[in-house]
């Protein structure tokens, strides 16, 4: 049997709006997946940490807080140190157009503004970990 | 007898225009749609008329009376916004004190009657600039607070009298955020009483919706009661606690669950303060509630009304009020929610017509989002529009001539009416429960709040929520550029600045009103006093917020969210 993929959905930082990250985790749980919800004020060691105990494929941040150009970086770079890159990651919340650039650059494979379809989510998380 | 027979009259000619005018057309093209429906599952009829009234009793004196007077369903003063229009509020604060006070003095300025601070997380969770939690957060979706210095910095010119109010949200500290009033004041040479503070100050919907949140529920609760509490023996003119029912809503309960649960979380801090002694009519007029609708224009309206309503029967009938003030609740509004990232300045529009709504429901205290806060902290210019769309709403067009203009109409009063019923059968789900902690600790509104969040999520995916720009009528457009930064060196110089405060205070004065802090917390004695003591001193929120953290513990919210459920 298939396995079925593995999802950390994370809030770092102490951004307390979640219900972006409430509504994705059910949407790719409602896709089949197996989605692990950290809640809330986690640090980019704690998200890498249960990222790798847990032996997801994906991770998925939820940030409105404006932060992100602290937090995602450490991310990556904590990825790297615990040889853990083989851990997609992406992102969605309130990030502007020129972070998500440079974002993408450091190794962010997605990031999802406002508005966007849960579908659209789905989709690209079942690709992305297909492809790979 | 007469009206028996213009009922009969009148249904008759009804069911004779639903055959002869309506059947035709409709069988020629069916409606948009087979049900009108709203966020909170009430369906909206063709048309209302005087029979939809009869069906409910309408009883004029009896649901709408007078305005001033009880059930205040038409507005809590007898001359409403032909006295004084309604507070123009502000929710403003970025970066740091200083670049922060320039922005204050600018909404002055424009004419802002009230500035409601925005402080950063750090601050909003009881951390100072240098703590390691705050790092990356400092100064980020508000202004950073660590001392009364900032305040002073903040305030630097702005004398607290010269605004109608003043206010911070303070959710999880209120006796700090209240100090900071009080001694802020006190620098600038005026007495509580020469000025009003209105705070948020309600901690429960923190651990449901918007998270800030740093103690226990129980001490918690002690925290902000014993704010309600101080003001009413001492500041009773001022604003201790707002109930909250906008970030619930927000979340995804859906309006008329969030105004039950908001008021089920009133009525435990209400209870909590009678076990301790206090009268109800001398705390009861000293809550106000931020109400919250963003789907339905007229829900939006009759909301506001029917809260009114069920509130002034619960001061009067469940919990003994006698004071009219206990009764009257007044009501504040955030006009936002539809607002979109793609094509913002469409914002202005949707936020204007929240605005509206609120008004028509005869708001006490309103702000307005700036069109551009779904990319960041508002520009000046943004800010600036939010305020002038409230001024035009107040002083042109004759909005405000009349008081609750749209009393009497078949559909809002039926909407008032099934929306005063939802509130109460809500409310009365979650007393059966065992009241707003067990709700909370049970699961019981974040289920309501998850339920509806992916009920809304998947009418937005079907296109049944439309959102022009977005899900209806798209080009291609590009999602636009934040133009607000907050400058990233900023953090180094706020901790400077709080080592620098650090350095200058009396060392002696921190420990001794830090011990005294300690002592209260320990027994049961109002916390306010002391807090007020240890923030003359210029000891830190943060420092406080430690001693008390070190006696109440901290918050660990439950997890239960697994692919199977929500």
């Amino acid at each position: 049997m298939k396995r079925k993929l593995r999802v950390l959905i994370g809030k770092v930082g102490l951004d307390g709006h979640e219900v972006g990250a409430r509504v994705v985790a059910k949407a790719l749980a409602d896709a089949g997946m197996e989605v692990i919800y950290t809640g809330l004020r986690q640090t980019p060691e704690m998200i890498v940490k249960a990222a790798i105990e847990e032996g997801v494929d994906l991770i998925g941040i939820s940030i409105l807080s404006g932060s992100h150009m602290t937090f995602f970086p450490e991310i990556i770079k904590l990825l790297d140190h615990h040889k853990a890159n083989d851990i997609h990651f992406i992102a969605g919340g309130i990030i502007p157009a020129e972070d998500i650039q440079a974002l993408k650059e450091m190794g962010v494979k997605e990031i999802f503004p406002p508005e966007t379809p849960t579908s659209d989510i789905v989709d690209f998380v079942k690709n992305l970990v297909v492809k790979n | 007898m007469g009206d028996e027979k213009k009922k009969v009259d009148l249904e008759d000619i009804r069911k004779d225009w639903e055959e002869k005018c309506l059947r035709p057309v409709l069988e020629a093209a069916s409606e948009r749609r087979g049900q009108f429906s709203t966020d909170i599952g009430v369906n909206i009829e063709r048309i209302y008329t005087p029979l939809d009234l009869q069906a409910l009793n309408f009883d004029y004196q009896e649901d709408l009376g007078f305005p001033g007077q009880y059930p205040f369903t038409r507005g809590i003063t007898p001359t409403m916004y032909r006295g004084e229009p309604w507070l123009t509020r502000a929710y403003s604060g970025f970066g740091e004190p200083q670049a922060c006070n320039e922005r204050y003095k600018k909404l002055i300025e424009w004419g802002v009657d009230e500035i409601v601070m925005a402080v950063d997380l750090p601050t909003q969770v009881g951390y100072d600039s240098d703590h390691l939690m705050a790092r990356g957060e400092v100064g980020k979706v508000g202004v950073a607070i660590d001392s009364l210095r900032d305040m002073e910095v903040l305030f630097d010119d702005i004398p607290l009298d010269k605004l109608k109010r003043v206010s911070i949200l303070g959710n999880s500290f209120g006796p700090v955020a209240l100090a900071l009033f009080i001694a802020l004041g006190e620098k600038q040479g005026l007495k509580p009483s020469d000025f009003v503070v209105d705070l948020q100050n309600d901690i429960l919907k923190e651990y449901v919706a918007r998270g800030t949140y740093i103690f226990p529920i129980r001490p918690s609760v002690r925290v902000t009661t014993d704010v309600i509490g101080y003001c009413a023996k001492h500041i009773p003119h001022w604003y201790p606690c707002t109930l909250c029912t906008n970030h619930i809503n927000a979340a995804g309960a859906g309006s008329t669950k969030a105004t039950a649960f908001a008021i089920a979380n009133g009525v435990c801090y209400i209870n909590h303060l009678l076990e301790k002694g206090y009268d109800i009519d001398e705390i009861a007029p000293l809550f106000t509630m931020f109400m919250d609708e963003r789907s339905d224009f007229f829900v939006g309206i009759c909301n506001l009304r029917a809260t009114r309503r069920v509130w002034a029967k619960m001061m009067k009938d469940r919990l003994k009020a006698r004071d009219p003030r206990s009764m009257a609740l007044k009501l504040t509004a955030y006009s936002h929610g539809g607002e979109t990232l793609l094509e913002p300045t469409n914002n202005i529009v949707r936020i204007t017509l929240a605005a509206l709504a609120y008004v028509l429901g005869g708001v006490q205290f309103l702000y307005n989002a700036s069109y551009d806060e779904v990319l960041g902290t508002p520009t000046e210019e943004a800010a600036k529009i939010a305020l002038r769309t409230q001024q035009i709403l107040a002083h042109e067009l004759g909005i405000t001539s009349t008081i609750d203009p749209l009393g009497g109409s078949y559909y809002i009063e039926s909407l008032t009416t099934h929306i005063e019923k939802q509130i109460l059968d809500e409310f009365m789900k979650v007393e059966e429960i065992g009241g707003a902690i067990a709700a909370i600790e049970k699961g019981y509104y974040l289920s309501a709040i998850t339920e509806g969040a992916n009920r809304r999520q998947k009418e937005f995916d079907k296109g049944e929520r439309v959102s022009i720009g977005v899900n209806k009528y798209r080009v291609e457009s590009k999602i636009p550029f934040g133009a607000f930064r907050i400058d990233p060196a900023l953090e180094q110089r706020q901790i400077e600045r709080l080592n620098q405060v650090k350095k200058e205070r009396d060392r002696k004065a921190v420990i001794e009103t830090l011990e005294y802090v300690r002592e209260v917390a320990k027994g049961d004695g109002n916390l306010v006093p002391a807090v007020l003591e240890a923030v003359r001193a210029y000891v830190t929120l943060g420092e406080i917020c430690d001693v008390l953290r070190e006696l109440f513990g901290e918050y660990q919210a439950r997890e239960y969210f697994s692919s199977k459920g929500r």
